[in-house]
Formats: structure tokens, sequence, C-alpha cells
């Protein structure tokens, strides 16, 4: 393999013209090889496949075809990034140069190192930020299709199978954005700075964390025009077995995306625990990197349980064993209790990381040390922990174990506790502090509104005999949308207009931060107000079709629906725009204290001129430093 | 936050020891996802053997199919034997190269990798010559999931024990040998999974 190393010193035409291997990969290398791999292998596999390869089942020949050229899609994209230089490089012994290294992080590329594989952390954030954007870009064009055909009783314009598939893909995309979208671009930029790191601990999986994801997105692309993802995001078996040849997008798409999970979170873990600066004891480190290693350390073990549930998914289709297929030996409820080991945590893994950045803010915006430090930490904790004891509450009705109702109830109810703790938290920050009204601090009390909302409504849902009526109905729907959205969203917006000086080098346009959020708070409490309505009426949830009496509720959500998206179109453009063309940003414009703050802006490639020490803790505001 | 700065160590040239230690947690944080999906292939195996949903975890003979029956475990516990022996071979050539003995440590890695080779060629015979197919019912697609997971750890560890090898060979452990320290990790966990599976397995 030739190398940086064996180039000649002197930059000849010849040299320039015989490039290596490792400056010649990029999104367009991996982009081709990924194709030319997938059509390779469908095409030998329709022919040298039996055709009496159907032994059994729905689609057995077709599946194993779809998933073979899937499996090679993702070799040849991975290969064609370059993701597996380093491991054959270990294996032949011929370690990656200190030159070559300095080509992987990026060094005086320009533009070109966010189309690479990339090693930089901060290259690594910027790029989630946008495949964050572009997932919740399409995934809200979807909802808004949902809502559109929803405006009016009696089924819209939309088939009913069709409208199934809008609805699945919209929810596994949403789920997936919402996992990234502040562990991603925060996590990534922001997390090492603020602990006084110059990278991450393992900075070859930070880029494999990130390219994995983009691997993952053409099969779910694809799927939709084979067959979709009709079974709903949760993909239960075995209706999932049954479904057309959309479900191996999905399946594929979840074991990708689990594998870029499990990567990024043993990376952030490790850089948290053995990279922070020296000083930085455990009561010095910010609550968001709290919240980040929360949130990862969660995903951990729980996304193995989900690629599994998935990879025997594939394999009842593709090879009709029998996991999930009860004629055969198999048990649908294997495959309820598998998906909601993963299923609760995740909603922990999305909610803690956007709550503890908002944390992160309160005393920046307030000039107030955080209220009780110890009891964010503890709120976090708990619900950590308790967030692995809950799972079988989305299962009450489905007739597993009726006996362990009561127990399941008792744990989910218990998680208000912590919970509970987080809110006291902020609201003892805020708590006659000199407020500094901004978007970020506005989306502390938007939380703390849509949350409690979101909370509250929750515990109707852990409560078994009400979960009885409700579940299943548009209730459940408006309930993980407050939660998800309300508060995880709102947090995530947030990070991003504070974050986004030191990330860009801009400030972000005040004005369009404050239309956005207005236009999305006011719209989203119109519309999923409106949607616990009809929910709570009786209205189906995953139905394109719905009777006249919900139709007033109905109207009242799509219309909130398209203030959110008038609000997100608003965000975006000023994305844009400030990136372009924004207000130059001083180094540390909200005169906050933690350690981000003390690199000059652009940030150098390894951060620290020389490591800081640190002697105090981050939200030391009111007090005389020593 | 009040920070100071200093000037200490050049931080492109951290003491293996650091580095090592942040490698080692890193792998060790990636196994637990790996003993996550591990335990999972275990209660997928005890889940379905306990519902035996329509008796179908080892069906009776029918007028088209013959009864299933259980594979003997002997097989799965050779496939545990070679892992282990390749895990002593291994941990021989670490204490080799602790003691700065490169060819103990040479010796120790040839031998971990030619077991790693025949464990996995035996895992492909056990499953090759199976007296079922992924159709047979519960019992049958549990056991494939079982070997399936073994094959991969062992087409993982002919990987890693390939470039162990390599790396003793061309002497890259001369000076530290943190490597060496946490492919032993790796050892350990995959002879313990290989074990379990084995043990599950002898649960018919």
């Amino acid at each position: 393999m030739t190398t940086l190393m064996d180039r000649p010193a002197s930059a000849s035409g010849e040299a320039s013209s015989k490039r290596p291997l490792i400056e010649r990969l990029n999104i367009f290398t991996a982009l081709g090889l990924g194709a030319v791999s997938a059509i390779v292998v469908w095409q030998l596999a329709l022919k040298y496949l039996p055709q009496n390869a159907d032994t059994a089942f729905f689609f057995n020949r077709e599946d194993k075809i779809s998933l073979l050229s899937l499996i090679a899609w993702f070799v040849g994209f991975m290969v064609g990034i370059g993701a597996l230089i380093g491991p054959f490089r270990w294996l032949m012994g011929k370690d990656l140069s200190h030159e070559e290294n300095m080509f992987l992080a990026g060094k005086d590329q320009g533009v070109k190192r966010y189309f690479r594989y990339t090693t930089d952390h901060k290259v690594v954030g910027i790029q989630y930020v946008v495949i964050t954007i572009i997932i919740f870009f399409v995934a809200g064009v979807l909802a808004m299709l949902i809502r559109t055909n929803l405006g009016k009783a009696g089924g819209g314009w939309i088939q009913p199978q069709t409208y199934n598939a809008i609805v699945g893909w919209h929810g596994i995309m949403m789920i997936v954005a919402t996992i990234i979208m502040v562990t991603g671009p925060f996590g990534n930029f922001i997390m090492p700075i603020m602990i006084g790191a110059r990278d991450m601990a393992f900075p070859r999986l930070n880029a494999l964390s990130f390219w994995l994801i983009v691997a993952a997105i053409p099969p779910v692309f694809i799927s939709f025009f084979t067959g979709g993802i009709t079974t709903g995001w949760t993909a239960y078996n075995p209706l999932a077995s049954q479904a057309g040849l959309g479900m191996n997008g999905y399946i594929a798409f979840i074991c990708i995306f689990a594998i870029s999970t499990m990567v990024s979170g043993a990376n952030i873990t490790t850089t948290v625990v053995k990279m922070r600066a020296k000083g930085m004891t455990w009561n010095r480190t910010p609550i968001f990197i709290y919240g980040v290693v929360a949130s990862v350390a969660l995903a951990l073990p729980a996304f193995p349980v989900f690629f599994l549930s998935q990879i025997m998914s594939g394999l009842d289709r593709a090879f009709a064993t029998s996991f999930y297929n009860s004629a055969a030996g198999g048990s649908g409820w294997l495959y309820e209790n598998l998906f909601w080991i993963m299923g609760h945590p995740e909603v922990y893994v999305i909610l803690i990381p956007a709550v503890a950045a908002l944390m992160e803010m309160a005393p920046v915006f307030t000039r107030r040390p955080l209220f009780s430090f110890n009891l964010a930490i503890l709120g976090i904790a708990g619900i950590s922990g308790l967030s692995i004891l809950v799972w079988a509450h989305h299962m009450y009705i489905s007739g597993w174990a009726p006996l362990l109702n009561a127990p399941f109830m008792l744990t989910t109810e218990l998680i208000s506790i912590p919970t509970g703790m987080l809110f006291l938290v902020l609201v003892g920050t805020l708590w006659r502090g000199r407020v500094w009204m901004t978007m970020p601090l506005m989306s502390i009390y938007a939380l703390l509104w849509n949350f409690m909302i979101g909370g509250i409504t929750g515990i109707y849902l852990s409560d078994v005999p009400a979960d009885s009526f409700l579940h299943g109905s548009m209730y459940v729907t408006a309930h993980f949308h407050y939660t998800l959205m309300g508060a995880g969203l709102t947090g995530a917006l947030a990070s991003l207009v504070y974050w986004f000086p030191k990330m860009t080098g801009r400030m972000f346009d005040t004005r369009l931060s404050w239309i956005s959020f207005w236009l999305v708070q006011i719209g989203f409490n119109v519309a999923f107000i409106g949607m616990f309505m009809v929910g709570l009426a009786g209205q189906p949830r995953r139905v394109e079709a719905y009777a006249e009496i919900f139709s007033r509720g109905n109207m009242v959500t799509t219309m909130g629906a398209y203030t959110i998206m008038a609000g997100m179109l608003v965000l975006l453009h000023g994305v844009i725009s400030s990136w372009r063309s924004g207000v130059p940003a001083p180094m540390n414009p909200w005169q906050a204290k933690t350690l981000e703050w003390t690199v000059p802006n652009p940030i150098p490639l390894e951060n620290f001129a020389v490591l800081p020490v640190v002697t105090s803790d981050p939200y030391g505001y009111g007090k005389v430093q020593q | 936050m009040s920070v100071e700065t200093h000037t200490g160590a050049n931080p492109h040239h951290e003491h293996p020891d650091v580095v090592g230690s942040r490698n080692r947690l890193g792998v060790i944080l990636l196994l637990v996802a790996d003993v996550a999906m591990a335990l999972s292939v275990l209660f997928v195996y005890f889940y379905l053997r306990q519902q035996n949903v329509n008796n179908m975890w080892l069906p009776l003979a029918t007028a088209d199919t013959p009864a299933v029956h259980p594979i003997s475990t002997r097989g799965t516990w050779i496939v545990t034997a070679l892992a282990a022996l390749g895990l002593l071979s291994h941990f021989y050539g670490l204490k080799g190269a602790r003691a700065k003995a490169q060819s103990q440590l040479t010796l120790g890695a040839t031998f971990a990798m030619a077991f790693s080779a025949a464990a996995l060629v035996y895992q492909f015979s056990q499953i090759g010559n199976a007296p079922f197919t992924t159709t047979s019912g519960a019992y049958a697609s549990t056991y494939f999931l079982i070997a399936g997971l073994n094959t991969l750890h062992l087409v993982l560890t002919l990987f890693i024990s390939i470039g162990n090898w390599n790396r003793s060979r061309l002497g890259l452990y001369v000076s530290d040998h943190w490597h060496v320290d946490i492919v032993n990790i790796w050892w350990i966990w995959m002879t313990v999974s290989s074990a379990l599976g084995a043990f599950a397995l002898s649960f018919t």
C-alpha cells in the first residue's frame, strides 16, 4: 500500500498525478464503490441464487438478494471512504505516520476535509450538523405530508399503504436524527474542547461513527421505493417479516446505525474519562459532559440488543428461521422485549444531553451558579438507572406477562422523581437570576413547559388502566412528541444557537433565532394539544382516515404543523445566512466560563497551544475567583 | 472556570502507558456492547426454549420432515477448547513481551494464530454438518444464531491474531506491549463467550 511516506520529497508533476491511496479516497469514491459493489452482488445473486430458494415463506429469494446487495453496498462504501486503511495498516505492521495522521486530521485541506474520512473532531462535529439537518429536513417533509393528508376527515390523497410507509419512514428518521442531534454535533465539536483535550480519544473511530451514518442512509431511502417501512418505526414482528422488500432497507439502516452508536459511545466515554484537563475533577466537569456521557453510556449496551433484533428479523425474512414466527416456534413477544429494552433507554439517550445542554446554558444567561450541581448529577444518574427497568410499559396490553404490569408501572412512575430533580435544578438556577433574555435562555422556559406536559401525560400512560384506553391512540403520539420534540429538540436548537459562534466563527442572527423560536414553540403547542384532544376522544394513530368528529382537532394540528414548518424554514435560513455572512463572533460572546470559550476563532487544529489546567468549577458566576 | 496553562510534555509524544491505558478502556467499552449482544443471544435461546411455542422448539416428525434432534455439544466445546488454547498461547506470548523475550512473544502469537484458525475451521465444519437447516424450528434457529456469533468472534480473532503475530515478528512490541495486553482482553472475552454459547447449547 502506498503511503504519504513513500512519496518523493520533490513535489513533481509525476508525484501529484500518482497520489497515495489515502489521499484519493473521499465521499465520491465511497459512493461509487458502494454502488458498484451493490450492483455486482445484486447481479451475481440474481444469476446464481437458485430459483427454488423460496423454501417456506414470503420473499426469501428476493430478500436474500436484497440483503446481500445492501451488505455489499455497506462494505464497498466503507472501503471507498478509507475506513479500513487503519486496521489493515495495523495488520501489516505499518502504522500510520505522523504526516498521514495530519492528513487524516484534515490539515491544510480547506473544504475538502468535510468530504473525506477526516479525524479532526471539529470537522466531524460540523459533518454531524449537516447530516442532522438533512435528516430532519427529509423527515420534516414527510411529517408535512402526513399532516396534510390528515387535514380532512375520511382519508386524504395518499393511499393507505403509502401513508403507512411515510409514517414508518418519518418515525425512524426522526428517531435517528434526535438521537444524534446533540451528541453528534456538540458532543463531537464542543465536548473535547470543553474538557481541555486536543481531540477525541480515538479520532479514527470518531470519523467511522459519522461515515457509518452516511452509509446507513441510502438503504433507508431505497426502502421507500421497494415497498417502504409499512410497519411503523417499531417494525414489530412477525409483521415485519411479512412486509415487503422495503423492510430490508430498514434492517440494514438500523444495523449500521447501531454500530455507529456503539463506536461513538465507547469513544466519547473514553475521551471524558481519560482526557479531561489537569485539575478538571469530576465536580469541576461541566454538566453537559455528564449528559453526553450518560446518553452514550445508556446507548452502549442498549443498541446491540436492537442490532440483534434486526439481525434476527433479517434471518427470518431471508433464511426462514423462526425467531418471531410462532407457527415455527418463534414469538412476537421476543421481538417486543428486545425492541423496548433498547427503545425506552433510547428516549433518555435523546433527552438527557438536550436537558444537560440547557443546564449548561442556564448559569451563563442568569449569571448564577448552577443550582445544586450534585442534584443534577443525581437526576441524570437516576433517570439513566431507572430507564433500563421500564421497557415493558410499552407492552401492558400486548398480553405478555400481565403479572409484571404492576412492577413496571412502579418503575415507570418512579422515573418522575429524578426527572423532577432536573426541573428543580433548572428552576433553581433561573430563580432570581439576572436573566439575559436570549433564544437559548427562552428555550429553558420552553423546555420546562413542554417537558412538564410531556411528563405529566406520560404518567397516565404508565398507569395500566389509563393506558388500556389510551394505548394506540393519537394521545400517545402527542405525548412522545412533547418529550422528544418539545424537550429534546428545543434543547438541541438552543445548543445550535448557543455554540454557533464557536463552531462557525459567526454569531447566529438574533432576529431570526427569535422568529424561529416563537413560530416553532407556538406551532408545536397548537399542533400537539390538538392531537391530545383527538387522542383523548379516541382517534387511533397510524391510520390515514378518521371520522368526522375528529376533524376540528386535526385541522388545528395541521395548522400548528405548518407553523412549525415555517419556523424551521426560518431557522434553516438563519443557519445558512449567518454561516455565510453573519457578524464575526468574538472569542467569548456569552462571557461563559467553560473551556471552549477560551480558544480563539477559528479554533486551531489542536485546540490548545498549551493544555489548560483547571483551578475552579465552571459555574463560578458571582463569586470572587481565587 | 479558572484556568492556568502549563507547558508539559510534547502532546504529540504521549507516554505509551497513557496511550495504552486509553486504548484499554476503549476496548473494554466496546466489549460492553459485545457482551450485551452475546447476553441477548443467550436470552433469545432460553426464552424460546422456555416458551416452546406450538411445541416447535424441537419439532416432531411429520409426513414431510423428520424430527429435529438437538446437536451434540461435543463440537461446540471443542471450539471453545481451541479458543482456550489460543488464549493460553497468547498469554504465554504476553508474558514474553513483558519479560522482553521477543522469541517467546512471537512463538505465543504464532500458536494463538494457529489455534484461532483451527477453531474457525472447526466452527465452519460444525455449521456445515448440522443435521438440520434454518427452517427446522426454534432450536435450529437459535443454534445457528449462537454458532454465527461465535464465527464472527473467531473471524475477528483470526484477523487480530494475524496482526499480532505479524507485529511481533517485525519487532514492533519491543519498546512497549500495550497492544498485546489489549489483545489478551479480547481473547479472554472471546473464550468466555464461546464457553457461554456451548454451555447454553447443553440445555436442550
